[in-house]
């Protein structure tokens, strides 16, 4: 039951990470490689400031705190990234961004602070269902609020036609920053999540292969579809359960099957399960 | 001079040599990855698998007694035909889908091949077994070793081959004509579907000679161990300039100097963020690399 | 009367070839300009230096006496220089009426916070903006259709959405890069009319690149003849169809 349990708890940091990927890749059409590094820096932030300031607040207060300040400084890391790299388009993009999010990791991997190599232990368990959750729909709220406002239209023109956006008045530069700062903020609110429910990370947990996860997930559901990276985050990790209720030796197989799993949706399915489109349901009126 | 400027200058030296032999370990990578984003503008991730494949091919036949002069043309061959069959099956479909889904594709597929090795050969390195014996030449304080020596000769012979196949012959001038205009290129009655599994063959194959010196080199090999040479290469084409040959060999070149200097003055734990960090400077300063020359794109 | 937009020896040069040089343009309020010239005389480089993508080699571009070559693009539609473009770029995948409140953005006066919080602001501001290009539509007659998606609309419609989204962004000055190119002769004179017609509604100046010359002659007031990067005539469509120097850079080239 208690396994179960985590499940569902990791399934909303999925989502999260999923969600906040989409609106950089899938709604502003920026091809980012490197959100694992975004979520790594959350996780070691969020965790450094629970454990260094030791403020003797109730849990849930700490988490929420030490959630603003992951959103925060991973977002300040999505500044420093994305002004330099969003320059730069299509798949050059995709490299540099899977550039930094390596060197984040070999940042981390030389900070002895924080463990290092060995990774960060002892870290307060705060995370639970319920504010996972919270965070969930925060994030839900959020994403489809500005998808519906002036500011969110610029971000989707961006995909669109970059220059067409540029033409009609839109700072495309300033758009593609924005889109990215936020999405990496939300990363970062997953990894705090993430450190203050798993209570160790080390940076083996955020290497590029989960940035490439991250990205199935999303190409599941459907680039440009929060909808879909929400089923595709699920699915994602039921897959993997799946995979180990057949068996050890079937479970071993289970990145062979996600990267297959990459190479035939972008084969036989591009547009995922959703597309570009929302569920009418909670994005009423959205078109996109 | 005085003794320890002495013993500098050889250290320096060392670094430079073992650069330069890692470099061209990424040339020979990136020489295949900088054809095949030259002719369909494809950023293969797989293609550090091809060099990993190399090895294992080398691997398996000299460990079941096939001599190296045999060994070397098996894994050239087969890592040149793995791309072509991977090209065939997988990149040829999506080929006008655009660059994105291009690109996720060649990441399933380096993820595919780097597991599926690894269920099928086993996660744990293998020892390469040592076919030409190691000899030393001491000049001073400084060692060269007969495998460094090949390494960097492989690297340069393969260079020239190459420039000479691209520039000099009816099939490179049929390489160049697909690289500049698919469309043009089959009105003028190339078979460009033939030409491009024939760049992806030629990638495949110096991948794979890579993959065996490697091996010899550092006499450990496994299923991973083309994923981070792979990114390596692809950043020395992008250095180079992406597309040009010269290019992917220079950006070789100074990718593992760089490295090597790093590692061997600074601190070693950073040697994988040197790419990188290169990379970035490389894209933001000068998009077409050291030799290339910029692009306008038509609005 | 006071000049709206003028170039002053502005020169675009590609590496070794000079697509522009010396150009002076003069375009005054209410103005309904063209430019031609053989297939590669410049004229969409003319346009991409206007509007700020391509940065001048050489020379001053002036809207309503302020130079404008530093800016970006963005800010060059702001201050009041909208654009269509040759082969049509709206957003495909949004609805007719996406595209246009797109082109009303920088009108639109809610920030960040305001649109994640849905707040009071966001609401007014929105309703007025779909209002607008409501209104906008409905002049176009496109307005039934403002919810379908601009990639499923016909190709003389889709123009027209185009023409229409540029004046969202309220311009001064409209440049229309060849807005007949692919329209039948029926459309085409429509497309006359609409013009001139956007030009009195709107108080715009039009400012076009155009291959069909008996719209041009037609719709244009005045007319500059570009023939490899040069000038090389410039008054109204009377003086012009008569100017030797045109009929010898056409007739050296005609194939339209």
């Amino acid at each position: 039951m208690d396994y179960i349990l985590h499940l569902i708890l990791l399934c909303g940091i999925y989502m999260i990470l999923a969600m906040s990927l989409n609106l950089i890749n899938g709604k502003c059409g920026q091809f980012s490689l490197g959100h694992a590094g975004f979520w790594a820096v959350g996780a070691y932030t969020g965790a450094s400031f629970t454990v260094f300031t030791g403020w003797p607040l109730p849990g849930f207060l700490m988490l929420f705190l030490s959630c603003i300040v992951s959103f925060l400084c991973a977002a300040l890391a999505g500044v420093l990234i994305g002004v330099p790299c969003l320059r730069l388009r299509g798949d050059y993009l995709a490299i540099a961004t899977l550039g930094f999010g390596e060197i984040i990791r070999i940042i981390i991997i030389n900070m002895d602070v924080v463990g290092g190599p060995r990774g960060f232990t002892d870290i307060p368990k705060l995370s639970n269902l319920f504010w996972t959750y919270f965070w969930v729909g925060i994030t839900i709220l959020t994403f489809r609020n500005l998808m519906h406002g002036t500011h969110g239209r610029a971000i989707i023109s961006i995909r669109e036609d970059e220059i067409a956006a540029e033409s009609m008045g839109i700072a495309t530069f300033k758009y593609k920053t924005l889109a990215f700062v936020i999405g990496a903020g939300f990363a970062g609110i997953a990894g705090t999540l993430f450190a203050h429910a798993q209570q160790f990370i080390s940076p083996q947990n955020f290497i590029f292969m989960w940035s490439a996860y991250i990205l199935l997930m999303i190409i599941l559901g459907g680039l440009g579809s929060f909808t879909g990276s929400i089923i595709g985050a699920t699915l994602f990790l039921l897959l993997g359960e799946a995979l180990r209720f057949f068996g050890e030796t079937v479970a071993e197989y289970r990145m062979i099957i996600y990267a297959l799993l990459l190479v035939l949706l972008m084969l036989l399915r591009p547009q995922g399960l959703f597309g570009k489109g929302e569920l009418k349901f909670f994005w009423k009126g959205s078109k996109t | 001079m005085s003794e320890s400027t002495t013993l500098f200058l050889y250290d320096l030296a060392t670094y430079l040599l073992n650069g330069i032999t890692q470099g061209s370990v990424y040339a020979l990578i990136a020489l295949g990855y900088t054809m095949v984003y030259g002719i369909i503008q494809l950023i293969n991730f797989a293609h550090g698998e091809f060099y990993m494949m190399g090895a294992f091919i080398g691997f398996f036949a000299l460990v079941s007694g096939v001599p190296i002069w045999l060994a070397l043309p098996a894994s050239m061959l087969g890592a040149g035909l793995l791309a072509m069959v991977t090209e065939r099956l997988v990149y040829r479909p999506l080929r006008n889908a655009g660059r994105i889904p291009a690109l996720v594709t060649a990441l399933g597929m380096s993820l595919f091949f780097q597991y599926a090795g690894q269920a099928l050969l086993g996660a744990t390195p293998r020892s390469f077994p040592q076919v030409i014996p190691t000899k030393t030449y001491q000049w001073g304080e400084l060692y060269v070793t007969n495998i460094q020596l090949l390494i960097i000769f492989c690297t340069f012979v393969l260079m020239v081959f190459l420039w000479w196949l691209v520039n000099k012959t009816r099939v490179g001038k049929a390489m160049r004509a697909t690289s500049f205009n698919h469309h043009v290129a089959e009105l003028m009655g190339i078979d460009t579907n033939k030409i491009i599994g024939l760049t992806f063959f030629i990638g495949g194959a110096f991948a794979g000679v890579a993959g065996i010196l490697v091996g010899m080199y550092y006499n450990t090999i496994d299923p991973t161990m083309g994923m981070i040479p792979g990114i390596k290469a692809f950043v020395a084409a992008v250095l180079g300039g992406i597309g040009i040959i010269p290019g992917a060999v220079l950006g070789g070149l100074v990718l593992g100097v760089a490295e090597n200097l790093v590692v061997g003055l600074w601190v070693s734990t950073y040697r994988d963020a040197i790419a990188f960090a290169i990379l970035i400077l490389i894209l933001l300063f000068k998009p077409a690399g050291l030799l290339g020359s910029p692009k306008r794109e038509k609005i | 009367m006071t000049t709206l937009l003028e170039t002053r020896k502005a020169t675009m040069r590609f590496g070794g070839l000079v697509a522009v040089s010396d150009l002076g343009l003069e375009i005054f309020p209410s103005d309904l300009v063209g430019i031609i010239g053989p297939n590669g005389a410049g004229k969409t480089t003319v346009f991409n230096m206007i509007t700020g993508h391509y940065r001048p080699s050489g020379g001053d571009i002036l809207l309503e006496g302020r130079s404008i070559v530093k800016y970006r693009p963005a800010h060059i539609t702001q201050k009041g220089i909208a654009r269509t473009f040759q082969n049509i770029r709206l957003f495909k995948d949004l609805s007719v009426l996406d595209n246009i409140r797109l082109g009303a953005h920088h009108r639109t006066g809610y920030g960040l916070l305001s649109n994640i919080l849905c707040n009071g602001k966001y609401r007014r501001e929105e309703e007025r903006i779909r209002k607008e290009s409501l209104e906008l539509l409905k002049i176009f007659g496109l307005h039934k259709k403002h919810d379908h998606l601009s990639k499923n609309l016909p190709y003389g419609e889709q123009r027209k959405l185009e023409i229409a989204r540029a004046l969202a962004t309220d311009p001064k000055i409209l440049l229309l890069d060849e807005p007949a190119a692919g329209m039948n002769p029926k459309e085409t004179k429509d497309l006359t009319g609409l013009i001139r017609w956007v030009r009195d509604e709107f108080k715009v100046a039009v400012l076009l690149i155009e291959h069909d010359m008996r719209l041009v002659m037609e719709v244009c007031e005045r007319i500059y003849v570009l023939d490899y990067g040069k000038m090389i005539a410039h008054g109204g469509p009377g003086d012009i169809q008569k100017d030797p120097k045109v009929i010898e850079a056409y007739l050296g080239v005609q194939d339209e």
